[in-house]
């Protein structure tokens, strides 16, 4: 049989980087501007628990991308802009046509050019406004008037993405007809294990978080538990005897010893990169032997009810075909029938003859 | 088409050496009992691979080594046919299904609590594989005994089984995953599987048991160097590892048939989701292929019961079976033509069509060879060497997509064996039958209780019999002839 649910990244990486010479010739006075500036060190590989927001790093963003959306590439195409030491070449991506986003993932933090190109509607005008959101709200200053250049408008803008609540949607829009949109953020884990891992009290568990392997690996790993609202870590820090974590790279165990039903809920956890930490849950469900038992004995007597009631019926019947035998010669009417009813035993085979 | 029971006189009570069939009445109530027998038989090994994935992570075991679970099942519910057919013969069907049901239920609740792979190997392998065969093995031969005329369709009816179960238990066991993890799910598998019992309840005994006075399984009879008519139970013993049956042409023909059948049979089974997704299809929607296959497969099978029963059809269901044969490899060999979904949709549904067609009719065929009496340890001979073909199918054709890196030349392999083998059938048949049909002719002189209503219906297969043996008068016509038993035996 084949394998059974190999749950697969959706979005498998169609990656396809189009550069574009002008577009980059046209960044290049801003790179250099940027490249300039004092660069502090990208660190931090291990999360500040007390931080709010899970990540860390570098303030200053020591390099710059440049995404370009590009009508012709898909939809759920994701763009991987990964970190050389020292960066000094921009990655443009043209997307133009119809409303599409891109899933740009970043690692460190940088200065990301996006850039929206656009053919324009059936009555192309010689100029329109275009203006950037990011997260729904209008970024300031952020209105330019786009001319209509070569049969397209062209929109671009540069934001320096340093932590992680410049991660988001950026959407780039032309007036009120035409938009596209970014998505950026940390590499996200793809298989998302829907269905709860059940295991029985008393038991050892093992839970696992995995990162596609095509992706960069991440820092480092963490575990947390939901208590109602508040976001609580695990670690084998914090009880050595019931937990225990084994990060391996691209995957991570946390392995729950002697699991009771408190331990039932959702487990987060969280591949930590220098821009973010990409999280995705688990669920664990615990129950006790009895849950399986009660489906378990009912189908029990109901077996056993049916094989005494098709036993009972049985014997009943070849009690009165006894009697029937003993008795008076059988009636006409029952020699018939029984020809067919019977099941062959050997009383009934004497009776079958036919005169 | 009508068999009159029992024209010449009635059978002698001690001596009843066969069961009349029924034909009906509660043989119905017996094809029902053997549907959900074999549905277990054939769907469990195949549905419990939705499991494979979750104690694979819980038990820190490689794909390969879960996987044997399943092989090993299936290698031992088809080895154990001849000690199945032994105890069948001994005991009649009803104890050993009833048995085979109980050590399913328990082979599974105790893998529910296993903790290492080699336990579940023992439990779920070797004792539920045992429990499936008991199952698999008396079901058919209570069939056999409870039916000739209408035999084909409660053969259909009953092999119906394994889609139906295997359409019923996968998402069953889906469910139950999700509410009760792996072991809670194996815990109540195992009280479904129970449910073998009451499939044994109602298959109520035809044939007295052995005793030593009458212990007459024709077998006896059957052993032409033994001119008793009655031997101890022991002597049955012997004849079901009986080789006498490789005497046999037409069983040897139907053998090989079925080996080729069998080899070529389950590659493309386990194979086809990946092919459909190395075409680009989505997994969804490649592992859909399969459903559509198993529910055309439903609806088939009963219904190539029907057609095998027809009165044109019936004298020449060996035919009938090698046309399903070479249907099923034909399609096998376009497969690899087939590049779009909606193609290997098509290719699914005569996949479908062609497989459940074989399976219908593949143990119909052995009974119509062998007859009743014969059938327990043909079938018992007959799957045991199955088992080979049936462990060595899968791997080899994996063996090939390894070295050529490319389906089609798995599909190329397995409709090329399967269409031989259909072929073959054909043609060592019909060689076959007109070497009977002249030897018989030969015999006709001797032979005066034979009516031409036996010849008109089941010549070929009364001819093949009388040719082997001529002190035994097969059943397989229902018209008993004791008083021939007694002048020759």
């Amino acid at each position: 049989m084949q394998q059974p649910h190999r749950r697969r990244d959706r979005l498998t990486q169609r990656t396809e980087e189009r550069t574009t010479m002008t577009a980059a010739w046209r960044q290049l006075p801003v790179l250099i501007l940027l490249i300039l500036a004092p660069c502090r060190t990208v660190s931090s590989k291990s999360v500040d628990p007390t931080t709010q927001p899970l990540v860390s790093i570098a303030s200053q963003p020591t390099d710059t991308r440049s995404v370009v959306l590009q009508e012709s590439v898909d939809q759920t195409t994701q763009t991987l802009v990964s970190i050389a030491p020292q960066p000094t070449d921009t990655r443009s991506f043209v997307l133009k046509g119809d409303t599409t986003f891109k899933n740009v993932e970043l690692l460190n933090p940088v200065n990301l050019s996006l850039e929206c190109v656009w053919t324009g509607s059936q009555n192309k005008q010689p100029s329109i406004t275009g203006y950037w959101r990011k997260d729904g709200a209008e970024v300031q200053d952020s209105r330019v008037t786009v001319n209509l250049k070569e049969q397209q408008y062209n929109l671009t803008k540069v934001f320096s993405i340093a932590s992680e609540e410049n991660l988001g949607n950026y959407t780039c829009v032309f007036g009120n007809e035409f938009e596209m949109y970014f998505i950026l953020g940390a590499p996200q884990m793809g298989e998302i294990r829907d269905k709860p891992i059940v295991s029985y009290v008393g038991d050892i568990v093992v839970l696992i978080c995995k990162m596609d392997e095509k992706k960069p690996k991440p820092n480092t790993w963490t575990w947390y538990k939901f208590n109602g609202t508040d976001r609580e870590e695990i670690s084998a820090a914090t009880d050595p005897h019931r937990y225990l974590t084994i990060n391996d790279g691209w995957k991570t165990k946390l392995k729950v010893k002697n699991v009771s039903e408190a331990d039932s809920g959702l487990y987060h956890c969280g591949a930590v990169y220098n821009i973010s930490t990409s999280m995705t849950h688990v669920e664990l469900k615990v129950i006790t032997i009895m849950e399986p038992l009660k489906p378990f004995i009912s189908i029990l007597i109901e077996v056993i009810i049916l094989v005494a009631a098709i036993l009972i019926y049985e014997r009943s019947r070849s009690k009165k075909k006894e009697a029937e035998a003993n008795g008076p010669n059988a009636e006409p009417k029952n020699a018939q029938p029984q020809t067919e009813d019977n099941g062959g035993e050997k009383s009934s085979s004497v009776r079958q003859r036919k005169a | 088409m009508s068999y009159t029971l029992d024209r010449k006189m009635p059978p002698a009570p001690a001596d009843v050496s066969g069961p009349k069939p029924l034909d009906g009445g509660w043989g119905w109530m017996v094809v029902f009992g053997a549907h959900i027998s074999i549905g277990f038989a054939y769907s469990t090994p195949k549905a419990l691979s939705i499991f494979f994935k979750e104690i694979q992570e819980d038990l820190g075991a490689s794909y390969s080594e879960i996987a044997w679970i399943s092989s090993i099942m299936l290698a031992v519910m088809y080895a154990g046919g001849p000690v199945s057919s032994m105890l069948v013969s001994r005991f009649g069907s009803r104890p050993v299904v009833m048995m085979g049901g109980l050590m399913c239920g328990v082979s599974m609740v105790t893998a529910s609590f296993g903790s290492s792979i080699v336990y579940l190997y023992l439990c779920i392998g070797i004792i539920g594989g045992w429990g499936l065969c008991f199952n698999l093995n008396a079901s058919l031969t209570i069939i056999s005994k409870y039916f000739l005329a209408k035999r084909p369709l409660a053969n259909g009816l009953a092999m119906a089984g394994s889609p139906v179960f295997l359409c019923f238990l996968a998402p069953v066991n889906q469910f139950l995953l999700g509410h009760y993890g792996w072991r809670g799910s194996l815990l109540i598998l195992g009280g479904m599987m129970l449910n073998c019992c009451v499939a044994g309840a109602l298959m109520r005994p035809v044939a007295q048991p052995c005793d030593p006075r009458a212990c007459a399984p024709p077998q006896e009879v059957k052993q032409t160097n033994n001119t008793k008519s009655s031997g101890s139970c022991m002597k049955n013993v012997k004849t079901f590892v009986d080789l006498s049956f490789f005497k046999d042409q037409g069983f040897i023909i139907y053998l090989v048939g079925n080996v080729m059948f069998i080899f070529g049979a389950y590659a493309p089974i386990v194979f086809l989701s990946a092919y459909a997704i190395s075409l680009g299809v989505e997994e969804y929607s490649a592992a859909y292929l399969l459903s559509i296959m198993g529910f055309v497969d439903m609806f088939v099978r009963p219904g190539t019961g029907l057609i095998a029963n027809s009165k044109w059809i019936r004298p020449r269901i060996q035919y009938l079976f090698s046309f399903a044969m070479v249907f099923n490899g034909t399609f096998h060999l376009l497969c690899p033509l087939m590049t779009t979904y909606t193609l290997l949709v098509a290719y699914a549904v005569f996949f479908g069509v062609g497989f459940g067609m074989v399976f219908a009719l593949i143990f119909e065929c052995l009974m119509d060879l062998m007859g009743s009496q014969r059938f327990p340890s043909a079938v018992g001979l007959v799957t045991i060497i199955e088992c080979f073909p049936m462990l060595l199918g899968p791997p080899a054709a994996g063996f090939l997509v390894d070295i050529f890196g490319d389906y089609k030349y798995l599909f190329f392999m397995c409709g090329g064996v399967i269409t031989t083998g259909g072929l073959f059938l054909f043609v060592m048949n019909v060689y076959n039958y007109n070497r009977l049909d002249r030897a018989s002719r030969g015999d006709d002189a001797e032979q005066n209780q034979n009516t031409t209503e036996n010849q008109e219906q089941v010549s070929s297969s009364e001819a093949q019999m009388e040719l082997m043996d001529p002190e035994a008068k097969e059943t397989n016509t229902a018209q008993l002839d004791p008083e021939d038993r007694q002048e020759t035996g």
